[in-house]
């Protein structure tokens, strides 16, 4: 090792391999940022990985099921495509507005973002409103947790879906409140509304998937 | 600052060690150590071999072939097991003697921070033997997964997992139909398929000395094909944990010779094992009218009793079902010709069945068969009634 | 030559700290300091291996000779359920997050981890889940379906004692502490290390965690969700292990051994991580081949996903899927091997003390390889159909996991014991600790092998007199007095150290890492200026190469410590309070109710969590 670098002062060091500050703003240590992300960041990555074991177990056990149901109802006799599909638009159209509002706050524009966060948690509280819809029409037509395996695996996995979805709304509206009071480090906002973006955009992809291969491929068939 | 750490020269051994440990090489004992943990092992492995206990259910006196498919692996990776073992432990020991610091050495050792080539090469050799045990396993696999030739004479039984007794329906040949617990009857020589199921949990059927175990799975259907050599009577157990007696659920298996009687030897006693088709004759046929007022009135008592709600006696009126996967409890038509009640618990004599029947909780824990009130002279008379239901 | 005196003419940081710490009992409960944290879960895991060791102790009572009636049936399951579950979930795994919170961040030059706050939610999730787990002792009784839960026995028909309940609440208690720990230390170990610290130069040990990490984060999941549908179908009737109903009892099966033999690597991986820092400090040299032992610890993490169905091989998924497994299991015996040899290598040729620490760690090497030997004969699918749920499983991972995992984890507390508390432990009492352990250990899960070979099957509460299993029981159940003395004896060592033992100075073993650059015990804020890092060994080479000495600033650094926090201790209640709910469910009306409060106390904890000033 060069005799060089030792003479080098750590801070130095530290500073050239970039600062950040983890847990929501605090400076608890010298952050050396090895693998050029932010520690929220690289921690919602790894969260995501995570909750891709999560709902791919889900998933999977959906699948894994699949035609086995005893009892009707079954897919085709519940399962509505029109309605779905507009709640589903009406995600996707959350995933953009969550775009412009990460975009408004790289911006430095917290009023826009604020705004674009209430809009995006308002579209992810209609779409839960039409899972509940959804839910209550099934178990009308007689499709409960407990009738069959179809009826358990699907209310599991889009409940735990829908769950994800109301975090998420709760997470963002907090989160623009909080825009709104003032309370967070301006510092801190831009990537905090990334992190949520991050979040938000994953829950989406995982309905991508169920809608894609739960709800399309019944049709297909 | 509370610490402060001495200065000191590369040589130097640091002043914690120093104080914490007496000086290395004072004592005999530590230089043997190692030594004496490989005694240790020794000194154990060799109790447990030279314990003269016999082992009437080991896993590799196999009397199948697929049995000796498991004992040869065994065999393979035993040997294999203990080279690779005595070269680890023998190399650690000998370091240990070897390359301990002499006192008053206060040098440093060679810093090398490994060795290419040295590396390779422990990498490569295991590789090589993970290959070369992995293709015959394969084999091996393939070849316990084979289904006995369609031409073939088979024995096909589908075996019931319950908690905590095994249920038998024959379906194949002269055995067609026969229903019974417990305790299976096969022919030496003959292959048998054997499609195990479950109706509440998960159960395991292990005969250790014929074969390896397999699961019981409700919902499910796994087939356990097997041909057994030698006559004899064989215990086994239920290997999958399924509930409070789990430890009670035992089985036994009865390999009779194809053609005339022969004796064999069962826990040190002679017994004798008719032919397979005597056995199956038997068991077919219905049982034997009660014989006399004390069997008539076990027969009354054994009916009054409700025991027929649960268990068949094929012949007795009142006491048959139409089929018998609608009972919950062993099939009784024969079960006075059993060695064993309540999955091989307790020895077949009227004494323990009237202890069974008057409390089955206090046998088995949790034992499914209801607790049905009545006195012990009751109880001794139904034992006795189905102890001649031979 | 640079000496570590150099380091006292460092100057004090400059604090900022936006609240003050409390003292006393509510510093432990709001501590964020992970070197608290690390005391914590060293002190529960210490606890919880007494009673997963007593409850085997009293189980191993009951079959010390055959046809005996001390615990029997269920009370027996129960006793062998809460051992396994205690020894992994709140023994072992705790004594790892113990190491883990106490001295990754010393490892890699940092001040605390990446989220301190979120270390202590993972400490208070565990903490109230081992809490909710035992207490099913209290209010129902023991779960008794075994560790691996096997459905349908846990079904609500066939287990219909709320001991279950308990189980899984806590155990999805437990998972979340161990996910959300495992994102919060792969971020850390990642991210924080000292300037120059590549990875290349993290510590070996410390790789080991990261991996295990990794590992907690993507197998746990899988187990979460076998635990939801299982807390579903007994709470909810859904009917995914009815098979009544279509339902198969392998999907549970599957979901757990996806996460469950991961998780064996989870409890191996940290001790080869201690004995790989061990080894080289008292053989005084580098550890051989650090680079291959590093990378067979990943391989074998990436490799741990793709083995599981070995646990199934008698369950009948057919030859093709026993040949995939059984073939990808044999592979891990490669890399574990590269570690065994290196650390041979690291040996020979070496200059050796054997003080307690290296007496334990040179242990693991042979108790572990006669465990990772009979996994190799698991491994051959048509043997295993003789041997599974035999005791020839129980020997196979008794000796990895007491001879492998817990002598391991008792190297590195003599070893590091003396970082934490500024104390030498007695090195008398550890060898007395030594050898009745290592002599128990043997005595007790040797004849295991042959009992295995005789044809006796795990997990049963009575055997009858014929069967040939006397001698070997009551050999195995004299080991377990032994091993039970040790404890004790290590016990005793602990705490008489704590009061008596010699101060130990900031280095005690001349070691190699940054951890004994640190005050011992270390102050608040670790170090007081954050090292440099040159090599893989910073500390050795600082002292023993002349040009590589670790720069002392001249200037005081200024730094922000966090302050504490009651909220994730709060937010672990609210979950605590959801979980009681559905347990109520069908005991007491209206008990959801204690659910919606449970997470909206969650909402609530969490909002005054990112508002407070830290
Ligand atoms: C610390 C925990 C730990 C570790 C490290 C291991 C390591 C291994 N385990 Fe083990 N295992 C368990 C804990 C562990 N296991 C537990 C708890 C169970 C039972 C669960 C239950 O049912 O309750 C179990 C069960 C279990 C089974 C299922 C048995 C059954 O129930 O039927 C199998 C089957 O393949 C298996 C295999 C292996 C293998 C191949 C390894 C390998 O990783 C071992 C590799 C190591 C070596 C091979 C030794 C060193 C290598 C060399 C010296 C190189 C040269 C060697 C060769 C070329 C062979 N294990
Ligand atoms: C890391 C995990 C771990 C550890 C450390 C241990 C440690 C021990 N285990 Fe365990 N064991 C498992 C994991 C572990 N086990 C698992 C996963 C199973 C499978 C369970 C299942 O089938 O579902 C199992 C099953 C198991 C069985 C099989 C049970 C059966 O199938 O019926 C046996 C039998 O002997 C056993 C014995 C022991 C013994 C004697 C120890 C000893 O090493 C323990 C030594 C420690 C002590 C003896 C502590 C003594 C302390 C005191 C006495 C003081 C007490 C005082 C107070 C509390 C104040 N274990
Ligand atoms: C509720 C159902 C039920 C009733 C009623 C019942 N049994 Fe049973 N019986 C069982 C079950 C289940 C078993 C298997 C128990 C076990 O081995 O775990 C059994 C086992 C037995 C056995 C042992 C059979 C063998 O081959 O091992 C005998 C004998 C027996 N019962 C006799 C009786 C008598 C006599 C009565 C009436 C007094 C009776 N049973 C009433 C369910 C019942
Ligand atoms: Cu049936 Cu165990
Ligand atoms: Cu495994």
């Amino acid at each position: 090792m060069s005799a060089q670098l030792a003479a080098t002062d750590p801070h130095e060091v530290a500073d050239a391999a970039g600062h950040d500050h983890g847990d929501h703003g605090h400076h608890a240590v010298v952050e050396n940022n090895f693998m050029g992300l932010p520690n929220i960041k690289l921690a919602m990555w790894a969260f995501l990985g995570s909750e891709c074991m999560f709902f791919g177990s889900l998933i999977g056990t959906y699948f894994f099921y699949h035609g086995k149901a005893l009892a009707g109802p079954l897919p085709q006799d519940v399962f509505s495509i029109g309605i779905t599909s507009i709640s589903t638009f009406l995600l996707l159209m959350s995933s953009l507005t969550m775009a412009l509002a990460v975009d408004a706050m790289k911006q430095r524009n917290p009023a826009t973002a604020r705004n674009f966060l209430v809009i995006t948690a308002l579209l992810g509280a209609t779409f839960v409103g039409f899972q509940v819809y959804e839910f209550s029409h099934f178990v009308h037509l007689g499709l409960k947790l407990s009738t069959s395996l179809f009826g358990s695996t699907f209310y599991v996995m889009t409940g735990f879906h829908g769950g994800h979805v109301t975090v998420g709304v709760i997470w963002l509206s907090m989160l623009a409140l909080l825009i709104h009071k003032g309370k967070l480090n301006p510092a801190k906002l831009p990537i905090n509304v990334e992190v949520a973006g991050l979040y938000w955009h994953f829950v989406d992809i995982v309905w991508i998937v169920i809608f894609t291969f739960v709800y399309l491929l019944e049709f297909i068939q | 600052m509370a610490n402060v750490a001495q200065p000191r020269s590369q040589s130097s051994v640091p002043e914690g060690v120093a104080g914490a440990l007496p000086a290395s090489n004072r004592s005999a004992v530590r230089r043997l150590w190692p030594a004496l943990t490989l005694l240790a092992w020794i000194a154990v492995a060799a109790l447990c071999g030279c314990s003269n206990e016999p082992a009437p259910r080991d896993t590799h006196n196999a009397i199948s072939e697929s049995g000796d498919i498991s004992s040869f692996f065994y065999q393979m990776l035993l040997w294999l097991d203990v080279a690779i073992g005595a070269i680890v432990i023998a190399a650690w020991g000998y370091a240990l003697v070897r390359f301990k610091r002499a006192t008053g050495d206060d040098t440093l050792p060679a810093q090398n921070h490994g060795d290419a080539k040295l590396e390779l090469i422990w990498t490569a050799i295991p590789t090589v033997i993970v290959i070369a045990i992995t293709v015959p396993m394969l084999v091996g696999v393939f070849r316990l997964a084979k289904r006995p030739d369609q031409n073939q004479q088979t024995i096909e039984i589908d075996v019931t997992g319950k908690q905590w007794w095994w249920e038998f329906q024959y379906k194949s040949g002269t055995a067609n139909g026969l229903h019974t617990a417990n305790e299976v009857h096969v022919q030496a020589g003959t292959a048998v398929v054997m499609n195990m199921t479950s109706s509440d949990v998960i159960h395991a059927w292990w005969v250790p000395r014929l074969t390896g175990k397999r699961d019981a799975t409700p919902g499910r259907s796994y087939p356990l094909y097997f041909s057994a050599r030698e006559p004899g009577i064989y215990d086994g157990q239920c290997a999958e944990l399924c509930g409070a007696s789990h430890a009670l659920m035992g089985t036994k298996l009865f390999v009779h010779p194809p053609a005339k009687e022969v004796e064999v030897e069962y826990n040190g006693a002679k017994v004798k094992l008719d032919s397979y088709e005597t056995w199956v004759k038997e068991q077919l046929a219905p049982a034997a009218a009660p014989a006399g007022a004390d069997m008539e009135r076990g027969a009354k008592l054994f009916k009054d009793k409700t025991c027929p709600t649960c268990h068949i006696v094929k012949g007795l009126e009142g006491a048959e079902s139409a089929s018998p996967s609608m009972t919950t409890g062993p099939n009784l038509t024969h079960v006075g010709s059993r060695m064993t009640i309540a999955a091989n618990t307790l020895p077949n004599t009227a004494d323990n069945l009237a202890k069974w029947i008057l409390d089955p909780q206090a046998v088995k824990p949790g034992a499914k068969m209801t607790k049905i009130a009545m006195t012990p002279d009751e109880a001794k008379a139904i034992a006795a009634f189905l102890t001649s239901l031979k | 030559m640079a000496a570590l005196s150099v380091f006292d003419k460092a100057l004090e940081p400059v604090y900022h700290q936006e609240r003050e710490v409390k003292y006393g009992l509510v510093d432990w409960l709001t501590t964020v300091d992970h070197k608290k944290i690390g005391v914590l879960y060293g002190v529960a895991g210490l606890f919880y291996l007494l009673v997963g060791g007593l409850e085997a102790l009293l189980f191993r009572i009951q079959i010390a000779k055959p046809d005996q009636n001390i615990f029997v049936g269920d009370t027996f399951n129960g006793l062998v359920t809460m051992h396994a579950t205690t020894m992994v979930f709140m023994a072992v795994m705790p004594l790892i997050a113990a190491f883990s919170n106490y001295f990754v961040p010393l490892m890699i030059g940092a001040r605390d981890v990446a989220f301190p706050r979120m270390n202590a939610f993972s400490w208070w999730t565990f903490c109230f889940g081992s809490i909710l787990l035992n207490s099913s002792l209290i209010f129902a009784e023991f779960p008794a379906a075994g560790w691996t839960g096997y459905a349908p026995l846990t079904t609500k028909a066939m287990s219909p004692s709320a001991g279950i309940d308990f189980w899984w609440a806590g155990l999805t208690m437990l998972a979340i502490s161990s996910m959300v720990a495992g994102v919060n230390f792969v971020v850390t170990i990642l991210n924080m290390r000292a300037p120059g610290m590549t990875l290349m130069r993290v510590p070996v040990l410390v790789w080991m965690m990261m991996v295990i990490q990794f590992l907690l984060a993507f197998s746990f999941p899988p187990v979460a969700v076998g635990l939801i549908l299982l807390s579903f179908d007994r709470t909810f009737g859904t009917v995914f292990y009815e098979y009544t109903m279509g339902g198969d009892p392998h999907l549970w099966q599957h979901l757990f051994w996806v996460f469950g033999h991961p998780e064996v690597y989870v409890l191996i991986l940290p001790s080869m991580g201690i004995v790989s820092e061990i080894l080289p400090v008292f053989a005084r040299r580098p550890l051989f081949g650090q680079h291959a032992v590093i990378f067979s610890g990943i391989f074998i993490g990436f490799v741990g996903f793709g083995v599981w169905g070995h646990h199934m091989f008698t369950a009948g998924m057919g030859p093709i899927a026993d040949a995939v497994f059984a073939s990808t299991t044999a592979i891990i015996a490669i890399p574990t091997g590269v570690k065994i040899f290196n650390w041979l290598g690291t040996l020979w040729g070496a200059k050796m003390t054997y003080p307690t620490p290296m007496i334990f760690a040179l242990s693991f090497i042979p108790l572990f390889t006669i465990g990772g030997l009979s996994g190799i004969m698991h491994a051959n699918a048509p043997l295993d159909l003789q041997q599974h749920d035999s005791y020839f499983v129980v020997a196979h991972f008794h000796y990895v996991l007491v001879g492998g995992a817990l002598m391991g984890l008792f190297a590195g507390f003599y070893f590091y014991m003396p970082k934490v508390t500024g104390k030498l432990m007695n090195e008398a009492l550890g060898k007395v600790h030594f050898w009745l352990f290592a002599i128990g250990l043997n005595l007790t899960f040797w004849p295991m092998h042959d009992l295995g070979n005789r044809g006796m099957p795990r997990r049963i509460y009575t055997y009858p007199a014929d069967a040939g299993w006397n001698f070997d029981n009551l050999l195995a159940t004299s080991g377990v007095f032994l091993m039970a003395a040790g404890t004790l004896v290590f016990v005793y060592n602990i705490l008489t150290s704590l009061k008596n033992g010699k101060a130990a100075g900031r280095d005690p073993w001349d070691a190699c890492t940054l951890e004994w650059l640190a005050d011992s015990p270390p102050k608040a804020h670790n170090f007081d200026f954050t090292p440099i890092v040159f090599s893989e060994r910073p500390l050795w080479d600082h002292k023993h190469t002349a040009d590589m000495a670790i720069p002392v600033p001249a200037a005081a650094e200024e730094i922000h410590m966090p302050s504490y926090s009651w909220k994730p201790m709060w937010v672990s209640g609210g979950i605590v309070l959801i979980l009681v709910g559905l347990l109520l469910l069908h005991t007491i009306p209206f008990s959801w109710l204690i659910s919606v409060a449970g997470g909206l106390s969650i909402i609530g904890s969490l909002y005054a969590w990112v508002t407070e000033p830290v």
